[in-house]
């Protein structure tokens, strides 16, 4: 439709059509929603808007946010991983039995939680493995591992909590650091990392090119079976992380811990503007996505909506999302 | 959900030409047939072990328990071979279930209270087929929110009362057929949710093998691209499914909401994984665009049988799960060799 | 293909692990948790109940909750409160909900809102009291859905100057003040097995439909029973516990799976949660085996019946105990729910009031009358109470 004649200043209007598309970017519009549904839920409540209630939202959100994170490479590629629930679960269980003074272990605290990373790490691998090199879907694979991960959790623990951590141990999960929660900085760090890698390196270049075309990518150059085996092992890496936090911030572990993690995690980066059928998406989306469905939450409950009316809100933000992205997308990409 | 798959259509299509021995190679190497096997082999060694577990009261226990999922699963077949997903049938099914239930309490007709649910479900299914296929939203995002949507809404509406005192004559799931007996053999009365169980499963798999819209839902799944360019419609045919999906989620509510005195007017916690979990066992979705009804509704059995079997021989209920995910895990894999083995 | 067998033998190695490594812990999966019992006495001929007196006599251990922190002096003013049961959803707290309810009413000064997670969920509570902290509520009721991990919340809540106040299902001590107890587990335990000896004999058989074996009460109860079993009825037979967590589908499905694994050996299922009873009920009417023969699902025989006791309410118990199904089930033992959450409100409002504090032995909680300190810092509601079919028609919850 802009076949607009070309005689006048040519950098001008590319410098607003730049413009235009930035605005038009998921990400911004996303921003745009939030920042609306923060002033409306400011004036809900008073307490909303403190920066106690923020930090304080901060500790709630770190679980999610990491997983949301490597999600994010998940999905970019057109896979999933329906197993961070189950392998948070599986995690915060080793945590505990390694640990738990009275049981068949009674390793170091440092050593319990290093194989608890490996665990998690170990069981994204076996993701990766399946998914890749025995060609099994992505969707079945990790619903798979999602009811047999949780199954060795519930097996392992026997049904028996382990609690009575020594107090160093929740400083990662109830401690702060320099006035912020501590899981926060972690969650930071993570957040940076994961943005850089996704849009500044090669690797994040070829995740997008597997999303996109997978053989197409495959006959560039790129190793597609490797990145996704480290993609699906860093997503098992981010669950452990992110099991770790959860024990030491409820101070015990559970094999129930974590369950229906993975819908969360998939809702917030898929309102990130991450398409599901792969090819596109961001970390700054993720990130705002996440921070959004908390943030809807708390302000939702404190002006007075119980939980099971903030659901409904969340679902229907969820849905709202995606369709006006869509028809601004569309309208764009006709105009 | 999206791996790029050469294979097309029905791997039946090879066999037509050739002899009854190679059809019979065919049949035995399918996953339906794995299935019943899997499940005879279970009946066996459980069987031997608790001659109880084949009583005829256990083996309709164990065909009855995972009837509503089996249907379901019939609905979710469908869904998944058009290469979609649908994951809010568990919270559905809580909503339907409530509806049947308030109706019949209520004083409507019993039979309002049985078809208003199901046609509740299409016209929920047809909403979804809208968002999915006109308004271009993928349907895990679209069941992903409704999930949440139905979940929620269900609880502010109930408080989570639950529903009794429903007339006698609603329970339809309670209800048997009577006894016949033909030829001098006996045969028992069976349950109705096993009767629907089988009919429906067998009608849709016959709809999808031979009617032109039921094969078109494998094309669209295969290659929509392909599928387009022969002049089917996608989103003609996505609508179709997932109004399908609704009737049949519609049907499983009913016989949820009718096999016990009490209604609880919550949502069964996984149960929609459950029915995703029977329709993959099944042999659906392993490249897209293959599977039958038939197959989920074995899985769907097997899963019944595995959990009644693990109580009667024993093993820690602590690993119900893990031997699920183990199970899922294996029948995928041996289906991968079989169909590696057959195209060599 | 090196990387395919590769991921075979992690397969393998996977499933080699989910076998191995519980045989260390499998000694028993009862149900049961590990934590020190205290059977009860058993029951004497001639009804004397001096035995039960002499236990409660035991010495008092010192008050250990926690207190709040500056907590403002609202002493006969209004005050907001929040009610976090560990669910919503499910009948037993729609009635705890319910006596909260009344006794709000009854006071005019107390405002109780109840809000919980859909699913009972440990994270879920903490970011919903969470929320309440920081809107800044007067009180804080609780049900953990675990007794540790709910804890730093709550003591976050005291440090905010809120009440707390648990009920139904305990945290650590020191993370509230109170706990409203609506029945001693060994005196649940005790009820439990004596209406099935009732109904079964001394030398019965029995299986458990329980909720999930993390579930901290139904553990407990368990355990408590088990060893009031051990001690009393050594003739019994403890055949298995099967989870069916808080699903009545998935109840009636374990149950049934129950009766047709043991037949004629198994003479009485315990139903642990207010779902899986009436499930239990049920699978037992369907499959035939009620123990009376003036209904249809009535037992061929006397030796085929399967009895069902059970923790339940009384409105989905009616049908199995006077209404269609008369007599298949007997003796339903619950606490009061109503009166449990109505308790808990008159607690609070006496602990704002200062009219009860650490060291108090007894608190007024209007029509309950005086209700006794037990354990340091817990409010005991009363010996569970037993309905039966004398008595169910007048309840309604």
């Amino acid at each position: 439709m802009t076949t607009t004649t070309h005689t006048t200043d040519d950098s001008q209007e590319q410098m607003s059509s730049r413009i235009r598309s930035f605005l038009l970017r998921q990400e911004v519009i996303l921003l745009i929603i939030s920042l609306l549904a923060v002033m409306f839920l400011a004036f809900g409540s008073d307490r909303f808007l403190t920066t106690d209630n923020l930090l304080n939202q901060g500790r709630l959100l770190t679980e999610i946010g990491l997983v949301a994170l490597s999600m994010t490479f998940i999905i970019i590629t057109g896979g999933i991983d329906l197993s961070v629930g189950s392998i948070l679960g599986l995690c915060a269980i080793i945590l505990g039995v390694m640990w738990d003074p009275n049981g068949a272990f009674a390793l170091p605290l440092e050593v319990a939680v290093v194989i608890c990373l490996l665990v998690g790490t170990l069981a994204g691998f076996v993701n990766g493995l399946i998914i890749v090199r025995l060609g099994v879907p992505p969707l079945i694979t990790t619903l798979a591992t999602l009811a047999l991960y949780r199954g060795l959790a519930e097996g392992i623990s026997q049904a028996r909590s382990v609690r009575g951590y020594p107090e160093e141990f929740y400083v990662l999960g109830q401690g702060e650091f320099l006035g912020v929660p501590t899981q926060l900085w972690v969650l930071l760090i993570f957040c940076i990392l994961t943005a850089v890698i996704l849009s500044r390196t090669i690797f994040g270049r070829a995740i997008y090119a597997i999303g996109n075309n997978e053989l197409g990518a495959r006959f560039s150059g790129v190793p597609v079976g490797r990145y996704k085996i480290m993609i699906y092992t860093f997503s098992g890496f981010m669950a452990a992380m992110a099991a770790w936090i959860f024990v030491s911030r409820v101070s015990t572990t559970r094999s129930d811990m974590g369950s229906g993690l993975e819908l969360d995690a998939i809702a917030a980066v898929v309102l990130g503007g991450t398409s599901i059928f792969g090819g596109s998406g961001s970390i700054i989306g993720t990130i705002i996505g996440f921070i959004l469905i908390q943030l809807l939450k708390n302000g939702l409950a404190l002006s007075g909506v119980t939980t099971d009316g903030t659901i409904v809100v969340i679902g229907t933000v969820l849905i709202l999302a995606i369709l006006i992205n869509n028809f601004i997308q569309r309208r764009s990409g006709n105009g | 959900m999206t791996t790029a798959a050469p294979t097309l259509g029905q791997p039946t299509r090879l066999s037509r030409s050739r002899g009854l021995a190679s059809r019979f190679l065919v049949f035995a190497t399918s996953q339906e047939f794995v299935l019943l096997l899997v499940v005879v082999l279970l009946f066996a060694v459980v069987g031997n072990t608790n001659p109880r577990y084949l009583a005829e009261r256990n083996v309709l226990n164990i065909f009855n328990g995972n009837a509503y999922i089996a249907v379901a699963a019939v609905g979710m077949t469908m869904v998944i071979i058009s290469r979609n997903i649908d994951i809010s049938v568990g919270s559905l099914i809580g909503v339907l279930g409530t509806v049947s239930g308030s109706l019949a309490i209520n004083g409507y007709p019993i039979w309002s209270s049985w078809l208003v649910p199901i046609l509740l479900g299409g016209v929920v299914g047809a909403v979804i087929g809208f968002m999915v296929a006109y308004l271009r939203i993928p349907s895990i995002v679209v069941t992903l929110g409704l999930l949440s949507i139905l979940k929620g809404g269900l609880i502010t509406v109930t408080n989570g009362a639950w529903i009794t005192d429903m007339p006698d004559t609603y329970f339809l799931a309670q209800m048997r057929t009577p006894e016949i007996s033909l030829l001098g053999i006996n045969i028992p009365a069976i349950p109705s949710p096993i009767v629907i169980m089988i009919v429906l499963t067998l009608l849709a798999a016959l709809w999808m093998r031979y009617s032109p819209t039921g094969r078109a839902i494998y094309a669209v799944g295969g290659n929509a691209e392909a599928a387009r360019l022969s002049g089917i419609s996608e989103k003609r045919i996505i609508m179709t499914v997932f109004i399908i999906n609704g009737l049949c989620v519609g049907i499983a509510a009913v016989l949820w909401a009718t096999q016990l005195s009490i209604i609880q007017s919550t949502v069964p916690a996984g149960l929609e994984l459950q029915v995703i979990t029977s329709a993959v066992v099944g042999g659906v979705s392993i490249m897209g665009g293959v599977g039958t009804t038939i197959g989920a509704m074995l899985a769907a059995i097997l899963l019944s049988a595995i959990n009644s079997a693990l109580v009667f021989i024993n093993v820690s209920p602590y690993w119900f799960r893990a031997v699920v995910g183990v199970l899922i895990l294996i029948t995928v894999l041996t289906d991968l060799l079989r169909r590696r083995r057959t195209q060599a | 293909m090196k990387a395919k067998v590769l991921a075979l033998f992690v397969l393998c190695a996977l499933v080699v692990m989910s076998v191995a490594f519980p045989v260390a812990a499998q000694d028993r999966w009862d149900g049961a948790d590990d934590l020190d019992v205290n059977p009860l006495e058993c029951p004497v001929a001639e009804g004397e109940t001096a035995a039960e007196e002499a236990a409660a006599e035991m010495d008092m251990p010192e008050y250990d909750g926690g207190q709040p922190t500056d907590a403002p002096d609202l002493a006969g003013q209004d005050i907001v409160v929040v009610d976090v049961p560990k669910l919503v959803g499910i009948g037993y707290f729609a009635a705890t909900t319910l006596g909260q309810q009344q006794a709000a009413e009854e006071l005019g000064n107390v405002t109780v809102t109840t809000d919980a997670p859909t699913e009972a969920n440990i994270d879920d509570q903490i970011a919903v009291i969470d929320n309440y902290i920081t809107q800044g509520v007067n009180g804080i009721l609780f049900a953990a859905n675990d007794p540790v991990a709910i804890a730093p919340v709550l003591r976050r809540a005291l440090e905010a100057g809120i009440h707390v106040v648990g009920y139904d299902a305990n945290s650590e001590p020191d993370a509230r003040e109170w706990f409203v107890n609506q029945a001693e587990f060994n005196g649940i335990a005790k009820s439990m097995i004596d209406s099935m000896v009732a109904e079964i004999g001394e030398d019965g058989s029995f299986a458990i439909v329980t909720s999930t074996f993390t579930t901290p009460n139904q553990a407990r109860w368990i355990a408590e029973m088990q060893a009031y079993q051990e001690k009393c009825f050594p003739e019994m037979t403890w055949l298995e516990t099967v989870e069916a967590q808080e699903d009545n589908v998935l109840s009636f499905t374990q149950a049934t799976t129950l009766i047709n694994k043991y037949g004629p050996d198994m003479d009485g299922i315990f139903g642990m949660t207010s779902v899986a009873t009436p499930a239990a009920a049920d699978a037992v009417s369907q499959a035939g085996l009620c123990a009376v023969d003036a209904v249809d699902g009535a037992a061929s025989s006397e030796d085929d019946a399967v009895a069902v006791v059970g923790l339940a309410t009384p409105n989905a118990m009616k049908p199995y105990v006077t209404g269609d199904f008369a007599g298949c089930v007997k003796s339903v033992v619950l606490w009061n729910p109503i009166d449990l959450g109505y308790a808990a409100v008159y607690v609070l409002r006496a602990i704002v009031d200062g009219e009860f504090g650490p060291g108090d032995t007894s608190v007024e909680a209007g029509r309950l009358g005086t209700l006794q300190v037990v354990n340091g810092s817990e409010i005991l509601l009363g010996p569970p109470f037993v309905y039966t079919a004398e008595n169910i028609d007048g309840f309604d919850f």
